[in-house]
């Protein structure tokens, strides 16, 4: 190798090598550095490789796809984060304006069209009045309703029936309101269901359509054969109780029983 | 892409840039005895040349990342040697002799022919390369520089030329001269 014969040509006039002189020189020349300066400068070849970082350009060639995936996911995570934090937000803002609506709706009761409620109250008319028992498997009815219609809200939902059913009874919104108002803190926590309603969720499947099915009895239960003043004496400590609608339906019951009475034709 | 057996200097080089130690060891296994020899018939001292041709290697070591092709690669390694050895001149005080004596322009003079002319016509190649080493070592620093160039590493008259540092016509003046002086002392060993 180090006698390489790469001829100047007749140009170099006299400065060309001379085949005698580069045979006798390889005859003479043979010295080779010693091994141990060989080990030292491949070991220090060796280790600059593996110590020293390579130049900028090489850097960045070599760790192009991998920074560029990473940044991919740094993104996505981000935006994942900012997205969910909206709708966190979104959502918190909704839940107080919710329950506001739920208590403002017994004040507005009375201009509204007549409810499920009623209707139910109609077709018990021809039943025969429940026993007193069955007062508190109403309330139970209207809790789960109600539960019913958080539980769809929260889930965005929209099943008809099950609609229907939770804005059918003010007066179970009005439960589920006091509900609320009772624990501020959880309506400021949108994702967690207030405490009343989280028990009601907790409670069964098998229980909430059992609820569901029964046939509500009549408010009017028990006033059947009790003297117009006491139906009214009712109806105004319904109204004081803030129970509105179960108010104009015994009103109504009121009306349809006793035709004469001056309060039935009169303003109520 | 990998390298081979076949691959250029430059080449492997640029693979040891990149990282390849192995690129390095073949590149090294090329070289080194040319460059050693190259730095021993300079210093006529071993040790020195031992410790140049380290200083030599360690500096390709360390210039590795900024590598780039701009010339073949026995020219920029000569260069690097050709740097240190000047450096070792100045520390030695031994450049200002050399270089008087190797002054381009010099009258080739014969040389002194104090040997005994041998009795024996048929002297052996060993004895004829011995006389050779001698008249190398005994011609000035710049031509034997220029010699040595040519036979340990290959180059032409314009490569010569860049590792030292001097227009090509100087390159090929001293290196005339050289050749003058050694052929005409081994004329009588014909």
């Amino acid at each position: 190798m180090a006698l390489n014969e790469h001829g100047t040509g007749g140009a170099n006039g006299g400065a060309e090598r001379d085949p005698r002189l580069t045979r006798l020189y390889r005859e003479a020349a043979h010295e080779a550095p010693p091994a141990h300066l060989d080990a030292a400068i491949l070991a220090a070849a060796r280790r600059e490789v593996g110590s020293r970082p390579r130049s900028i350009a090489s850097a960045l060639r070599r760790w192009h796809v991998p920074v560029s995936v990473a940044a991919v996911v740094v993104v996505s995570v981000t935006l994942v984060i900012l997205v969910r934090e909206e709708e966190m937000a979104e959502r918190s803002m909704q839940a107080p304006v919710r329950a506001a609506e739920s208590r403002a709706q017994p004040a507005a009761a009375p201009q509204t069209p007549p409810t499920p409620g009623e209707a139910t109250s109609e077709s018990a008319q021809s039943r025969p009045a429940a026993p007193a028992p069955q007062r508190q498997e109403l309330r139970d009815d209207v809790k789960f309703s109600a539960a019913l219609g958080k539980r769809e809200d929260s889930s965005r939902a929209a099943s008809p029936g099950l609609a229907e059913e939770r804005a059918a009874p003010a007066s179970a919104d009005t439960v589920v309101a006091d509900r609320l108002e009772s624990a501020p803190a959880a309506a400021n926590e949108p994702d967690r269901p207030a405490p009343g309603a989280q028990r009601a969720m907790s409670e069964t499947p098998e229980m909430t359509v059992r609820a569901i099915g029964k046939s509500r009895p009549a408010v009017w239960e028990g006033f059947e054969k009790e003297p117009p003043e006491k139906w009214l004496a009712r109806i105004e400590e319904l109204r004081r109780q803030g129970r509105s609608a179960e108010a104009e339906e015994m009103l109504a019951e009121f009306k349809r029983r006793f035709p004469e009475h001056p309060r039935a034709a009169g303003p109520r | 892409m990998a390298w081979n057996a076949e691959s250029s200097d430059e080449e492997l080089m640029l693979h040891y840039r990149d990282g390849d130690a192995g690129a390095f060891e073949a590149l090294y296994a090329r070289h080194k005895s040319g460059l050693y020899r190259f730095l021993v018939r300079q210093c006529r001292n071993a040790a020195a040349a031992e410790e140049l041709f380290q200083d030599v290697w360690m500096n390709l070591i360390r210039a590795r990342a900024g590598y780039t092709v701009q010339a073949k690669f026995t020219t920029f390694l000569y260069r690097v040697a050709h740097n240190r050895l000047v450096d070792h001149y100045r520390k030695s005080n031994q450049a200002t002799v050399v270089s008087l004596e190797g002054e381009d322009g010099e009258a080739i003079a014969d040389p002194p022919d104090e040997r005994e002319r041998p009795q024996d016509e048929t002297l052996d190649a060993k004895r004829q390369a011995g006389r050779l080493m001698e008249l190398i070592s005994e011609l000035p620093e710049t031509q034997r520089e220029a010699f040595l160039l040519q036979q340990e590493g290959g180059m032409s008259v314009e490569e010569i030329a860049q590792a030292t540092g001097v227009s090509r016509e100087t390159a090929k003046s001293r290196l005339r001269y050289a050749m003058s002086k050694l052929r005409r002392g081994m004329l009588e060993w014909r």
